[in-house]
């Protein structure tokens, strides 16, 4: 019997083992394997240097319309008011303005908030409510390189996109509105 | 170590436990219902600057100003009307909010098409290259021209107001054929009534916002009766009350309750076509009881006592000619159903209101009328003194341009040109030269006194719209090439021998000169909000190639590089005029204006006006009097066709010089077809050279189209006597042809009669499009007026009988 109990304790000792290898295993895979397997890195069309634009405001750029919308990445349009002809000598910049530039098309830019169709989303409130754009989308103004574009294989947005629980926690937190109809229209 | 069965469960155990304390299961439940959200098929919309561009509607021609809603400018997401715009105030019809529709179109043409196979075979139709498509016409209208058969070239527009048909007139001319025609419209029969009497080919207009009564005698005011955007408008006027000014009161004679007789103050039933003689039944009245107005008519009207004809023979006068017991009210109560002392009272207030005037509309509206009939109103205006100045009723202004560059023509080649037209060659011959259309197509159909070798359609869909449109289908077997410039793949197209698709209108440049029953004078250029298709081009430039292709005096008179160049030249010449202002700034209520007024000019020259004009303003005038612009050989309005001969007709008497109830006998036996049929027209279905949007159709009630079948309107005691009832299946049957319907029961539908509405039963277009009901113009019948020779369409004899 005593031998039968020590055998059992053993195997008791061996199989929570057994069970924690297969815990440790699958939270490996699901905190490290899965979300490098989720998500595909996408290269942006060219690389943009924030630092280089220092003595600009993210306000020339980054403006908001007569209307009240707001712009979002600026186009072409807006890069050829400096860049018509090369101002350095960087790959980036020579690609600025020979494919794009001079060919008048705009850069496909991968872009990393890009919220789905059947969200309303208006910059122009947050910005009376004095929200910070960092809040949101980090210090990009420090970034010499462009951060990679994680693209969900699954959903095909990216990975920054702001999923729902965020901006409910953060109206919640600042007492606004946290109605369907407030962005789903 | 041997992993048995036990181990294995344990490890998997731990993996749940693991996996559940993971990622992996919510990041995936979420992904996946994110994921269900995008099928590829879903569509979304373009991101980005919003913006607006203001153009001219050119849907219809009457003159809308609209607005645009672009994201990036490049993508178009809404039509509304531009608050800016006199005529519209903002306002926008059902066709020009759904418009966006036909640029998005499948069925456009997308690149010029040549029939390889028979006629009418959609799957001949090839794509070429502009060029082939351009040497095919430019070559046979070259070869054409120099074996001495210009003639035998023809057109049909269904732009008649805008630039584009000066331009074509210029063309024909230049190329040497008179037979240019135009898709019927009112405007046909109301300039020949204008020209009759006042001496002036232009049409009416009607100071409509101003009046306190509205007799409106099947004129369907608000179901696309002149300008549709106008007309609300000035609906919303009538029916605003302000101090001074009561609510306007609208009389509608009808014999069907249509939208605009629900919406009137009083709806007046009348049997069907009998709207004339009910405004002579008026007349009588007003002259009987010396209720009209002796000083304008003593003044400014000859006609009206006794008169004497070129020959110096005794006629008689309107004022004998309407005291015939024929209009008397108890007469005219017998033929119309209206009490006698129903036809008193209206007389009564129309004698009494300040600024009443009275419109009409037979033929749904937008058909020339029987010009006798036509007379009859314009007598009725004229008793009351609605066109002296200042009164109710004007001439339709026309918009100061420069002339187009002569041709080298001198006026006796010009009238020998103009006398070979085919429909002036048909017999017997009208006694008022109009546009023709219906003689024309007879002519062609028999390919006497000489054949159609080439017929071009512009911006008309003739072989769906014209009603009795079996009429033109006939002439096309007998026609050489068809060669179609619709944006669309429409019944017309689909015939052609060759398309070559013009810009829709959105697209390109365009312009609107004056607006249909407006008093004011108005021009509004409509300039491209969109890219134009790549594989498009703008009949202007088309008719300007071919006049450079084909040289000569057509060279000379088609100077300019292209249309828009064209359309630049003609603003300035109008600016060059220093006539008119810019309406710049909303509210502005042009229908104030009277005769004479001084529009002070608000533009520097040429190109500012053309700047202010392509940036969605537009031009306007002040209107222009009747009575001040009157140019007949008396110097008075002619109410007796003193300037026309009747001599072929010894026996008429004096009652065909004058305004009478004249209703043409429509075919058939009654005893066969018992009812008539009657055609009317809605709001929310298109019935000209534009098919239906789908979305406008949706806007269509289930007892006017469910799924595929129309259903006819019926009177339920008509219905009930012939054995059906709500939503029977029937057969339609007309000496025309026959329908398969379903009948809805409706008791503002007169006892005698069946009435369809226009604007179903396509055959070409797109599976949302076609084969959606009948087409009315199917089976309708066209009577040709035998004074003007015009064709009107009143009603035909029908029976229905049980399917």
């Amino acid at each position: 019997m005593k031998e039968e109990n020590k055998s059992a304790s053993g195997k008791g000792v061996m199989g929570g083992i057994i069970f924690f290898a297969g815990f440790i295993l699958a939270l490996i895979i699901g905190w490290v394997v899965f979300p490098n397997l989720l998500y595909s890195q996408k290269p942006q069309p060219m690389n943009f240097n924030h630092v280089a634009h220092q003595d600009s405001s993210c306000e020339d750029c980054h403006a908001f319309r007569a209307d009240g919308t707001y712009a979002g990445i600026p186009k072409v349009e807006k890069c050829k008011e400096c860049h018509e002809s090369p101002m350095g000598s960087t790959e980036d910049e020579r690609k600025l303005v020979e494919e794009y530039i001079q060919k008048d098309t705009e850069i496909p830019w991968r872009i990393y908030s890009w919220q789905p169709d059947n969200v309303y989303f208006s910059h122009a409130p947050h910005k009376a409510k004095k929200v910070e754009c960092k809040e949101c989308h980090g210090i990009m103004g420090s970034e010499k390189t462009l951060p990679a574009y994680k693209d969900n294989r699954i959903t095909g947005y990216s990975k920054e996109t702001m999923k729902m629980i965020v901006c409910e926690e953060c109206h919640a937190e600042r007492g606004v509105n946290n109605e369907c109809e407030l962005c789903h229209k | 170590m041997k992993l048995g069965r036990r181990a294995f469960l344990q490890f998997a155990a731990g993996a749940v436990g693991g996996t559940l304390l993971s990622p992996i299961p919510w990041q995936l439940m979420d992904d996946s219902a994110i994921w269900s959200q995008n099928w590829w098929w879903r569509p979304s919309p373009e991101r980005g600057e919003i913006t607006q561009a203001a153009t001219t509607c050119m849907f219809c021609d009457g003159g809308c100003g609209i607005q645009a809603r672009l994201v990036n400018k490049s993508r178009a997401i809404l039509l509304q009307g531009n608050p800016q715009n006199p005529i519209n105030a903002g306002g926008i019809c059902p066709l020009g909010a759904a418009g966006l529709q036909f640029f998005y179109a499948p069925y456009r043409v997308a690149q010029p098409m040549k029939q390889t196979k028979k006629r009418g075979d959609i799957g001949g139709l090839q794509y070429i290259s502009w060029d082939e498509a351009f040497t095919m016409l430019s070559t046979k209208l070259a070869q054409l021209k120099s074996e001495g058969k210009a003639r035998t070239v023809a057109g049909i527009t269904g732009q008649r107001r805008s630039s584009m048909d000066d331009l074509w007139q210029q063309f024909f001319a230049g190329y040497g054929s008179p037979n240019f025609f135009r898709m019927p419209s009112q405007a046909d029969s109301l300039e020949l009534a204008a020209k009759v009497t006042l001496g002036q080919e232009v049409p009416f207009a009607f100071a409509l916002e101003s009046a306190s009564y509205v007799l409106s005698f099947g004129a369907n005011l608000i179901e696309g009766w002149g300008a549709p955007g106008r007309m609300q408008a000035a609906y919303g006027l009538w029916r605003r009350e302000n101090g001074e000014k009561p609510a306007t009161k609208v009389v509608q004679v009808d014999s069907r309750c249509s939208m605009s007789a629900s919406k009137a103050d009083q709806w007046v039933a009348v049997a069907p076509g009998t709207e004339a003689v009910l405004a002579l039944a008026i007349a009588q009245i007003l002259v009987k009881e010396n209720l009209y107005d002796a000083d304008f008519v003593k003044s400014h009207v000859s006609g009206f006592d006794d008169w004497n004809d070129a020959q110096g023979k005794s006629r008689v006068g309107f004022e004998t000619h309407i005291m015939s017991p024929e209009y008397a009210p108890e007469e005219v109560a017998k033929r119309t159903g209206v009490e006698a002392s129903k036809i008193r009272e209206l007389a009564k207030e129309f004698a009494g209101s300040k600024n009443a005037v009275v419109v009409w509309g037979e033929s749904s509206g937008n058909l020339p009328g029987n010009i006798y009939h036509d007379l009859c109103y314009v007598a009725l205006n004229a008793l009351k003194g609605n066109l002296k100045s200042g009164g109710t009723v004007t001439l339709a202004p026309t918009v100061p341009f420069e002339p187009l560059p002569g041709l080298q023509m001198d006026a006796a080649a010009k009238r020998n040109l103009e006398e070979q037209r085919l429909d002036l060659q048909q017999s017997p011959r009208a006694r008022l030269n109009g546009n023709g259309l219906y003689a024309f197509l007879d002519a062609a159909s028999k390919g006497t006194p000489y054949p159609v070798n080439v017929l071009m359609v512009h911006e008309a869909n003739p072989a769906y719209s014209l009603p009795e449109n079996k009429l033109f289908q006939t002439a096309l077997e007998k026609v050489g090439f068809l060669v179609s410039f619709s944006s669309y793949m429409d019944e017309t197209a689909q015939q052609a021998d060759l398309i070559m698709p013009n810009q829709m209108a959105l697209e390109r440049y365009d312009d609107a000169i004056g607006v249909p029953g407006v008093p004011y004078a108005y021009y509004a250029v409509a300039s491209p909000i969109l890219k134009p298709m790549p594989g498009t081009k703008h009949t202007g430039d088309v008719i300007l190639a071919l006049g450079k292709s084909l040289a000569g005096k057509l060279a000379a008179a088609l100077p300019w590089t292209d249309y828009q160049a064209y359309l630049k030249k003609r603003v300035e010449g109008l600016a060059a005029s220093n006539k008119g202002a810019i309406a710049d700034r909303a509210g502005m209520e042009l229908w104030k204006l009277q005769p004479g007024d001084l529009v002070q000019t608000n533009y520097k020259d040429g190109a500012d006006l053309w700047k202010k004009l392509t940036s969605g303003q537009c031009w306007y005038g002040a209107p222009v009097s009747a009575a001040q612009k009157i140019e007949t050989t008396s110097g008075k309005l002619e109410l007796a066709l003193s300037s026309l001969s009747f001599e072929d007709l010894p026996d008429a008497g004096d009652k065909v010089y004058l305004p009478h109830f004249a209703q043409l006998s429509p075919s058939g036996d009654p005893k066969e077809y018992p009812l008539l049929l009657v055609s009317y027209r809605t709001m929310s279905l298109a019935d000209e050279y534009l098919p239906n949007p789908p979305f406008m159709t949706k806007t269509v009630w289930d007892f006017v189209l469910k799924g595929k079948e129309l259903f006819v309107e019926l009177n339920p005691q008509t219905a009930r006597s012939l054995g059906m009832g709500e939503g029977s299946r029937a057969m339609l049957k007309t000496p025309q042809g026959e329908l398969p319907v379903r009948v809805h029961l409706f008791p503002g539908a007169h006892a005698d009669a069946v009435y369809i509405v226009e604007g179903l039963g396509h055959t070409a277009y797109d599976q949302y499009i076609q084969d959606k009901g009948v087409n009315a113009n199917s089976i309708v019948e066209v009577q040709l007026d035998p004074v003007t020779g015009l064709g009107t369409v009143w009603a035909t004899r029908a029976q229905l009988r049980r399917a």
